[in-house]
C-alpha cells in the first residue's frame, strides 16, 4: 500500500507526539501521520519517573533561565551548542506550563501551583513531576490531545528505511507488523522520534527492549551523520537480570556495596563517602570489581550485590517500599532477606542523528528526543532535561514541519528502493543461514559492556570494535526462523539486532578515537 | 541459586498456519527470581523463535505484556515463576492470551477496540484555556483535586481489567472498564470543559449502566486502581447532572427505591432484561448483599424485618455524598 501524507512522523513517544499535536495545531489542513513500532502510550517517555526540569520558580523563587542554562552547559562538560540549551532552558517554563494546560496531571504545592523537587546536577529545585510516573503521564496526555485532534496513528508499523532524492526527503518505506506488507510513506517531511540506542547494552540497560536506534541506523544507512556516539550515560546501580533502575535512595538510606568477598569496596575507592560517592565514581568503581573478578556469577552476568539488610525489616518496608517491590518483581529478591543484585547499566544515550534545531543535514528530515543530537546534552545530560529536550524540540519540529510541508513536494519513493528492503527480508530465510539471534545479541551486549562500557581503556575499546566487526560480519549469516508474515516477531529482533550492531559499532569507533576524559566518557 | 525445570503451556494459534488454536508445551530449567517474561524470552530463543507475544519495557509501565497466566490476566514482567509454584511443583503454567479480543497470533491480540473506545467517549482533556494563550500560566489545581484523579491516572492500557470484565464477556460493544476509568479521570479534572458532553456519551447504549458491579475489573487491575470507585463517581454525577431518563439509570434508580422502601427488590415488577439489569445494583452494594443473598425472587415482596439497618445505610450514604 502506498500513503501519501504532508508530514510523516517516526516515532509516538514524547517527542514524536508533540510534533504531531503541534504540526496540526499550527496548521490544521496539513496532512500528519504517525507511525510507531508500539502503540503510543507504550514508548519509551512512559519510564521516565523522575520528572521535567522548568525554571518556574515556583519553588525556588530565584531561580531562572540563566541558572537553568548554566547547571545544563557545565552538566554537558561544556560540549553542548549552547544556542541550542539556551532555546532549551528559555522554552522550558512555557512548554510544562503548556502540557499542563492541556491536562497533565502534575504534583502540587500547597499554593496549587506545580510542585519542582532537587535533581542532581542542579543548583535550584526545578524538576516538575507527577508523583514517580511523570514520562507516563505526560505521554498518556500527549496521546489523549493527539486523539482529540484526530491524529492519524500507524501502529506497529516499523521504519525500514528513509528516502531522499536530491538532498530532499521522499518519505519513508515501513514494515505493517500486522499483515507483513511493506508499505510506502510519501511525505516531503519527515521527523524522526525514534527514542534512544542504549538497549545496546542489552541486559546492562535500563532501556525497555525496542530502544534499539532504528532512526538513527535509518538515518545513517541515508547518509546522515550521527554525532557524539561516545557519549552514553550509565547508572550505578541496575538490577542484574533487567538492568532496571534501584534508585539512589537505597544507598541514601544507608545500602552497603559488597562484591563476592563481603567486602565493602567503596571504601577503597572512596573512603570517606564509600557508597555516597558521585554517581560516576561510584559506577566506575563498581564496573572496576566486576573487571578484576571480584563480582558474583550468574547465568546472568557477574553482579555486586546491594546489601540493606543491616538497616532492618522495618526500616526497608517503610522507607524504601518501592525499591522492595521492585526488587521482589523483577529479581525475586526481598532485600529484607537477601542482598539486592546489582551492576552499572546503561541508561541514556546523549549521541545521535545530527541536527541543528531540530533539521538534519537533508531537507524535510528532522530529528527530535532521544534519537537526536541538537546537542543540547553535550557529553553527559542532566537528570530531567531529556524530558524537556522532547518536548520543547517535539513542539518546535512540528510547528517547522507544518510551516514547510505546503511550500514542498516529495516525487515519490522508487520501486527499486522497496525491492530492495523487500529483498533484505526475504534473504533472511535462506537455509544456508545458521546463525541465531539470541547469541549474536547476547555477544554484542557483552562485549558492550566489558569493552565499551564504564570504563574506557584502549585495549579494550580495540577488542570491543574487533568484536563487534566480527559480530556485524556473522549476521550476515543470521537465520530468520518464522518464515510466516502476520506479526513475526522474530523478524521485529533481527531487524532490531542489525540496527544496533551497526550503532554499536559507531560507539566503540568514536569511544576509541576520543582519546580525552570527558562527561560520561572516562578514558 | 535455586533452579529448577518447569513446565509451560502455552497457548499457540497463527491465522496463517493453523486451522484452530492449539497448546504447546515448553520445559526449561529456570532460576529463582525469574519472571514469566523471561521465561517467554527464554523459549523464544532457545525453543521455538516463532513464539509470539508483545513486550516492551520489562518494567512493568509500558502494559505491552499483559497475557492470561493460569486464567488470571496479569503483565507477564512482572509476575515471578516461583510464585506460581506450590512446594516443589514444577507447573505446568498455562499462558494464554487476554480475553475479549481478538487473537492476531499466539498471545498477542488486537487491542484497537480499546483505542476506538477511548476516541468514542472523549478521552481527553478539552481545557478552558484558548489555545493562544497555552502556556502563559497554570492552572491552579489543590492537592486534594490532584490526588482525586492520581490513581486513575497510573492506568497503562494494559488490558487485563478488560479481559477480566464479565460484561465484556457478553457484549463486546460495551464500554468497558479502562475507557469509564479514563472518564472518570476526565471528568473529574478541574481543567476540563467537557464533562456533559463526556457523560452523554458513556451514559449511551452499551455503557455505563451496563456494568454488572462485579469488581472483576478492580480486582485484576495490574496497577491496583480502585476502578470501581471511578464508576461509582460516574453514576452519580449522571444522577446529579440528572441524565436519568435512559433505561439504565430508571432500573438504577428503580432498584434504589425498592430496597430503601422493602430492602428487597420487587423483581416481578421490574422489566426483564438480559443486560445492564445486575448493573443497577451498584447504587447499593451493602444493601443488596443483605437483601438479597441466597435468595431466589419472591413473588409477593414483603418488607425486611432489619429495614431500620438499611435505612442507617441509606442514611450514611447520602451524608456521604453531601460531603463530597
Ligand atoms: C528508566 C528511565 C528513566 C528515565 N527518567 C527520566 C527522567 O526522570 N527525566 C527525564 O528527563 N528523562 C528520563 N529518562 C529519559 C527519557 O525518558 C527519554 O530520553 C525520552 O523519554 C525519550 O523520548 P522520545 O520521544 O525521544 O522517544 P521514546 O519515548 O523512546 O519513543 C520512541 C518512539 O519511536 C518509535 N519507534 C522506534 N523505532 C521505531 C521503528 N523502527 N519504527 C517505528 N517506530 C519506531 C517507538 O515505537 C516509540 O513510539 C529516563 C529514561 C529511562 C530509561
Ligand atoms: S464491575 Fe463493571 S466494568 Fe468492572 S468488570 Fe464488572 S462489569 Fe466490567
Ligand atoms: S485499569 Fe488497570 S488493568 Fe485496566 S488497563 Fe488500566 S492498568 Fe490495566
Ligand atoms: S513489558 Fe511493559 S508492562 Fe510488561
Amino acid at each position: 500500500m502506498d500513503h501519501r501524507y504532508d508530514i510523516v512522523i517516526v516515532g509516538a513517544g514524547g517527542g514524536g507526539l508533540f510534533a504531531a499535536l503541534e504540526a496540526v495545531r499550527t496548521n490544521p489542513r496539513v496532512s500528519v501521520a504517525v507511525i510507531s513500532k508500539v502503540y503510543p502510550t507504550r514508548s519509551h517517555t512512559s519510564a521516565a519517573q523522575g520528572g521535567v526540569n522548568a525554571a518556574l520558580a515556583n519553588k525556588d523563587k530565584d531561580d531562572t533561565v540563566e541558572l537553568h542554562l548554566f547547571d545544563t552547559v557545565k552538566g554537558s562538560d561544556y560540549l553542548a551548542d549552547q544556542d541550542a540549551v539556551e532555546y532549551l532552558c528559555s522554552q522550558a517554563p512555557a512548554v510544562v506550563r503548556e502540557l499542563e494546560n492541556l491536562g497533565a496531571p502534575f504534583s502540587r504545592f500547597a499554593d496549587g501551583t506545580i510542585a519542582q523537587r532537587p535533581f542532581g546536577g542542579t543548583v535550584k529545585d526545578r524538576c516538575c513531576y507527577c508523583a514517580d510516573k511523570t514520562g507516563h503521564t505526560i505521554l498518556h496526555t500527549l496521546f489523549e490531545q493527539c486523539l482529540r485532534r484526530g491524529v492519524t496513528f500507524f501502529n506497529e508499523y516499523f521504519l525500514l528505511s528513509l528516502e531522499h532524492a536530491d538532498g530532499a526527503c521522499q518519505g519513508v518505506i515501513a514494515l505493517d507488523m500486522r499483515t507483513g506488507a511493506i508499505e510506502t510513506f510519501v511525505a516531503p517531511v519527515v521527523i524522526l522520534a525514534t527514542g534512544g540506542h542504549a538497549k545496546m547494552y542489552w541486559n546492562r540497560s535500563s532501556n525497555a527492549a525496542g530502544n534499539t536506534g532504528d532512526g538513527q541506523a535509518a538515518a545513517l544507512r541515508a547518509g546522515i551523520p550521527l554525532k557524539d556516539m561516545e557519549f552514553i550515560q550509565f547508572h550505578p546501580t541496575g538490577l542484574r537480570k533487567s538492568g532496571l533502575l534501584v534508585t539512589e535512595g537505597a544507598r541514601g538510606e544507608g545500602g552497603y556495596l559488597l562484591n563476592r568477598h563481603g567486602e565493602r569496596f567503596m571504601a577503597r575507592y572512596a573512603p570517606q563517602k564509600m557508597e555516597l560517592g558521585p554517581r560516576d565514581l561510584v559506577a566506575r568503581s563498581m564496573e572496576t570489581e566486576i573487571i578484576e573478578g571480584n563480582g558474583f556469577e550468574s547465568d546472568a552476568g557477574s553482579y555486586l550485590e546491594l546489601d540493606l539488610r543491616h538497616l532492618g525489616a522495618e526500616a526497608i518496608r517503610k522507607k524504601l517500599p518501592q525499591i522492595r517491590e521492585l526488587s521482589m518483581h523483577f529479581e525475586g529478591v526481598d532485600p529484607v532477606e537477601e542482598p539486592i543484585p546489582v551492576r552499572p547499566t546503561a541508561h541514556y544515550a546523549m549521541g545521535g542523528i545530527d541536527a541543528t534545531m531540530a533539521k538534519t543535514a537533508v531537507r524535510g528530515v528532522y530529528a527530535v528526543g532521544e534519537c537526536a543530537c541538537i546537542s543540547v546534552h553535550g557529553a553527559n545530560r542532566l537528570g530531567g532535561n531529556s524530558l524537556l529536550d522532547i518536548l520543547v524540540f517535539g513542539k518546535l519540529a512540528g510547528r517547522e514541519a507544518a510551516l514547510e510541508a505546503p511550500e514542498r513536494n516529495a516525487h515519490g519513493i522508487t520501486p527499486a528502493a522497496v525491492r530492495r528492503v523487500a529483498d533484505e527480508i526475504g534473504s533472511y530465510t535462506g537455509h544456508e543461514r545458521y546463525e541465531r539471534y539470541g547469541i549474536i545479541r547476547e555477544e554484542m551486549g557483552k562485549t558492550m559492556g566489558d569493552n565499551v562500557g564504564i570504563y574506557r581503556v584502549e585495549e579494550r575499546l580495540r577488542k570491543g570494535v574487533e568484536e563487534l566487526r566480527a559480530l556485524r560480519e556473522r549476521f550476515r549469516r543470521i537465520r530468520l526462523f518464522d518464515t510466516g508474515t502476520v506479526y513475526n516477531t522474530n523478524l521485529i529482533q533481527i531487524l532490531e539486532l542489525k540496527n544496533m550492531l551497526d550503532l554499536a559499532l559507531c560507539v566503540a569507533v568514536a569511544a576509541l578515537e576520543r582519546q580525552e576524559s570527558r562527561g560520561s566518557h572516562y578514558r | 541459586m535455586e533452579r529448577r525445570e518447569v513446565s509451560f503451556r502455552i497457548y499457540r494459534y497463527n491465522p496463517q498456519a493453523d486451522r484452530t488454536p492449539f497448546y504447546d508445551n515448553f520445559r526449561i530449567a529456570v532460576e529463582k527470581g525469574i519472571t514469566i517474561l523471561r521465561a517467554l524470552n527464554h523459549i523464544k530463543e532457545q525453543l521455538e523463535p516463532r513464539l509470539t507475544f508483545r513486550a516492551f519495557c520489562q518494567a512493568g509501565i509500558c502494559g505491552s505484556c499483559a497475557v492470561r497466566i493460569n486464567g488470571v490476566s496479569r503483565l507477564a514482567c512482572t509476575t515471578q515463576v516461583w510464585d506460581l509454584l506450590t512446594g516443589s511443583g514444577d507447573g505446568p503454567i498455562l499462558i494464554e492470551p487476554l480475553g475479549n479480543l481478538e487473537v492476531i497470533r499466539d498471545l498477542v491480540v488486537d487491542i484497537n477496540p480499546i483505542m476506538e473506545k477511548l476516541k468514542r467517549n472523549y478521552s481527553w482533556v478539552r481545557p478552558a484555556i484558548p489555545e493562544e494563550e497555552m502556556g502563559r500560566k497554570e492552572h491552579l489545581v489543590s492537592d486534594g483535586e490532584f490526588e482525586t484523579i492520581n490513581a486513575a491516572s497510573d492506568c497503562i492500557l494494559c488490558g487485563s481489567c478488560y479481559s477480566e470484565c464479565s460484561m465484556m464477556g457478553v457484549n463486546r460493544r460495551y464500554i468497558s472498564p479502562p475507557v469509564l476509568l479514563k472518564a472518570f479521570r476526565m471528568n473529574n479534572d478541574t481543567r476540563d470543559t467537557l464533562g456533559c458532553e463526556r457523560l452523554r456519551e458513556v451514559t449511551a447504549d452499551n455503557g455505563l449502566w451496563d456494568c454488572t458491579h462485579c469488581h472483576r475489573c478492580t480486582e485484576h487491575c495490574t496497577k491496583k486502581i480502585p476502578i470501581m470507585d471511578g464508576i461509582h463517581r460516574l453514576r452519580e454525577e449522571a444522577f446529579e447532572r440528572g441524565m436519568t431518563q435512559s433505561e439504565g439509570a430508571r432500573h438504577a434508580r428503580a432498584f434504589y427505591d425498592d430496597i430503601r422502601d422493602l430492602g428487597r427488590l420487587k423483581e416481578v415488577t421490574l422489566p426483564l432484561r438480559t443486560k445492564g439489569m445486575l448493573g443497577s445494583l451498584k447504587m447499593l452494594p451493602l444493601a443488596l448483599r443483605m437483601g438479597l443473598k441466597g435468595r431466589r425472587p419472591p413473588l409477593l415482596v414483603k418488607r425486611i424485618p432489619q429495614i431500620e439497618r438499611v435505612r442507617e445505610i441509606y442514611s450514611r450514604l447520602e451524608a456521604n455524598r453531601g460531603e463530597r
